[in-house]
Order: structure tokens, then sequence, then C-alpha cells
């Protein structure tokens, strides 16, 4: 690797003033995971990072009135194994449980995780399905992204050149809903995920479903939602035959990658078949 | 730059490199092993501030005072871990390539669950990799171990 300065900031402002200043030869580098691969491979070759190493008071994870939130440098591994987590969505402690191994968890952190924006990942599917949102700061201002609008495509999220992720919001869940996260992995157990679904479902008192939100990721560019498959179980039972044409629709309209992992062919019916699991699930743990 | 690695103050070199790197090539701590080099098989697992990570993901600068252990570090006045003697008596390898990382993230593993069940073993080392396929030799071992620790 070519000599690269270092630089190490305290705080989120001064990191995003020393992104505004060096700009495009710059990258920063939270828990490392990403950034150490991508030097290792020779695909970036900046001449600054800036660390988020000595950036204090933002590894917490609360709830709030509003909903959970988890600061952009709490380690997956923190995540997992949070009770405070498990409490508000079991489904989401168990996504972080299986991101890679014991030490990538360790190492990565959910801000890194998310502004890497790499397809293969678990959290984002899940995390989009429960509609978080994402607080980024800039050298002058804050704002809030919903994470529905923060993947626009390979490696690229909706945040400025000079913005960096600080914190995520996810809001409250119903006592009644329910979510899962389902992973399929082709290559073995701890790899990158095939297909990633994340579900969250609501129920009334008689088991209709009266929300559903599925996100598709890892199969495609970003995690994928689909008004019209979600719709068709508004006011529904969730019945055999409902989750089966819901999981069909995504696996029709879906347009999936191919890579290592699968073929575009091959994606497309797996969609169907964890998009139904993941339905399943929210239904049979109602 | 200085890093503590086994208790030690080190002073390394400046530069963008990963911790494996300095470890290997400036320390001459050559327990940790290269294997994959993309964090997925272990052979390079150190503890960092008592967490195991992967050496060839993170980089040097980024552990600059964060106490380091490798598996040099593990032994006391000549008397080896009984993490690693534990590894000896169940013979858990072959090549002995993987056995640095097992036995690192062992200690990590027993430090956080130090009863752990035989699938808590499993999963927890589920991501460090035995190509000669010692598995059931390295579970008698990690047994064998939490009951010395």
């Amino acid at each position: 690797m070519n000599p690269i300065k270092f630089l190490e900031p305290t705080d989120f402002s001064e990191a995003s003033s020393l992104l505004d200043q060096y700009t495009d030869d710059a990258k920063i580098i939270a828990g490392g995971v990403s950034i150490t691969l991508m030097l290792q491979q020779k695909l970036i070759s900046p001449s600054v990072l800036i660390s988020l190493g000595r950036v204090s008071n933002y590894d917490f994870i609360r709830h709030d009135q509003d909903g959970l939130h988890i600061g952009a440098l709490t380690k997956l591994r923190d995540i997992e194994r949070s009770d405070i987590v498990k409490k508000f969505c079991p489904a989401l402690a168990h996504t972080f449980s299986v991101v890679g191994n014991v030490r990538v968890r360790n190492q990565a952190t959910i801000g890194g995780n998310l502004s890497a924006a790499d397809y293969a990942a678990d959290p984002p599917s899940m995390l989009a399905a429960l509609n978080a949102r994402v607080q980024v700061q800039g050298p002058e201002k804050k704002r809030e992204i919903s994470l529905g609008k923060f993947f626009l495509g390979f490696y690229t999220t909706a945040l400025e050149s000079n913005e960096i992720l600080t914190e995520v919001v996810i809001p409250n869940l119903s006592s009644s809903a329910r979510a899962a996260y389902h992973k399929y992995t082709s290559i073995s157990a701890e790899g990158r995920p095939c297909v990633a679904v994340g579900a969250v479902a609501d129920f009334d008192a008689d088991g209709k479903c009266l929300d559903l939100r599925i996100a598709v990721g890892a199969a495609v560019e970003t995690p994928q939602r689909l008004n019209s498959a979600e719709a068709m179980a508004r006011g529904q039972i969730l019945t055999d035959e409902l989750v089966a044409a819901i999981a069909e629709e995504y696996s029709l309209r879906l347009d999936p990658l191919t890579d290592v992992r699968g073929s575009a062919w091959y994606r497309k019916e797996m969609i169907r078949v964890f998009v139904k699991r993941a339905l399943q699930e929210v239904r049979n743990d109602r | 730059m200085i890093l503590n690695v086994n208790g030690s103050r080190h002073e390394v070199q400046e530069g963008t490199r990963t911790l494996l790197e300095v470890l290997r090539d400036d320390l001459g701590l050559v327990g940790t092993k290269e294997g994959c080099g993309v964090g997925m098989c272990g052979a390079c697992t150190v503890l960092v501030d008592g967490r195991p990570i992967s050496g060839c993901l993170i980089l040097a600068e980024q552990v600059v005072g964060k106490e380091i252990l490798t598996v040099e570090g593990l032994e006391k006045n000549g008397q080896l871990h009984p993490i690693q003697q534990a590894f000896i008596d169940e013979r858990a390898f072959q090549c002995a390539y993987c056995t640095p990382g097992f036995i690192l993230s062992t200690a990590a593993l027993l430090n956080e669950n130090p009863n752990p069940s035989e699938d808590e073993i499993r999963e927890y080392l589920s991501g460090n990799l035995c190509r000669c396929g010692s598995y059931q030799n390295i579970l008698k071992a990690v047994l064998r171990a939490h009951q010395r620790v």
C-alpha cells in the first residue's frame, strides 16, 4: 500500500470538515473492514484516511420514545448481544448475529456497514423493512434520510461527499407487529447473503394483516420493497395461498443480479423461497 | 508509532499496513498466520482489547493505544496456557496452521462465556477454518480447556 495520511478527528463535525477539505482524496474509516479489504485489493487509493476511532459518544444503543437509536460507531457484535435490541425486535438482533463471523462483527460498525452500501450485506434489508432512518452530519448541518432513499446503487449512497452517517433510528413497532430476517447463503454458512429478506407485519386481533413490509436485498443492487406485493396483504389473512402469491410477485418483479453467489435465474427462484419463509415466520409467530 | 503487544510497547514504523503485516514482518511474531487475507479463515486471529479480530482486516494505525494479544503472549514463565496444553493433549491439529487462531478465539470465547455448550463453541468458532478437518478434536480441546481455565 502507498503511504496514506491517517487523521484522527475527535468528533463528527471535525471529521466532516476534514472530508470537505480533502473531498475525493479522503475516505472515512470506522471499523475498517471494508476499507482495509478495498485497500488490499487496490480498489481504492485514497491519500487520506479519516479515522473515526477517536470519536467518542457514538457507540450507544438506547430506546427512546420515538424508537431505537443506535450510534454509528456501535459494533455489530454489540448490537447482536444487546438486551435492548433483543427486546425491541429479536429479528434485528438476529440479523446482526449472522453477519460474517465473530471477528468481523467485533470490528465492523453499523455506520460503516450502511455507508459502504455493499449489496451483499445483511443489515440493510432488515433495516429497510423496519423503516429505519439515518442521521448524517455535514460540515454545517445535520439531516435525516430514510433508508429507502439512502441506498442509490452499488456502493453508492445519498451521502454528500462531505457527510458522515452518525446514527440509525428505528421507529417503534406496535406490540402486535412481528419481524423476521431470512438470509440465504449459497457458498458457506458464514458467507455473505445470496438473498436477504427482511419482513415486518402487523396484525389486528382477528389475525388480519394491517401492514406488511418486505425488503429483499443482496440479490439486487439495493434493498427493494414492492408496494404492489405489500398491498396484497393489507386487510387479509395470510393464508398459504396469499403467502405464495406475494412471494411469487417478488420473484417475478425483481430483477436480480448474477455473481459468484448465484445467477439471476437462481436468485429469482431463491427469492420466491425465502420471501415465503420470512412471511410464514411472521405469520406463525403471531 | 507505538503498539502494545503482549504486554510490551513496541515502536514500529508508521504507514498504512495491516496489523498482520506489522506483527509478522516488524515484530517477528509469526505465530499469527496469513490465510485467506479477507477475514474469512481466522488464521490471523489476534485479540484487540480482549476481542478476536482478523489481523488482515485491520490497519496497525487503528490499534494504537489498544492491547494486542497474539499467541506468543499466552504462555507465562515458560508454562503453556491451559488452552494451548488442551490442544496438545487432544491432538487438536494436523498441520497446525490454524491452531494459533483457534487458540485465541477459544481464549476470547471462554472469557466471554466461561461455560459454553457444544453448540455455543461450534457457533463461536465457525469463523475459524481448519482445512485438515480436525474439528472434532478441536471441540474436545475446547471442552477440556474450559474445565481448566
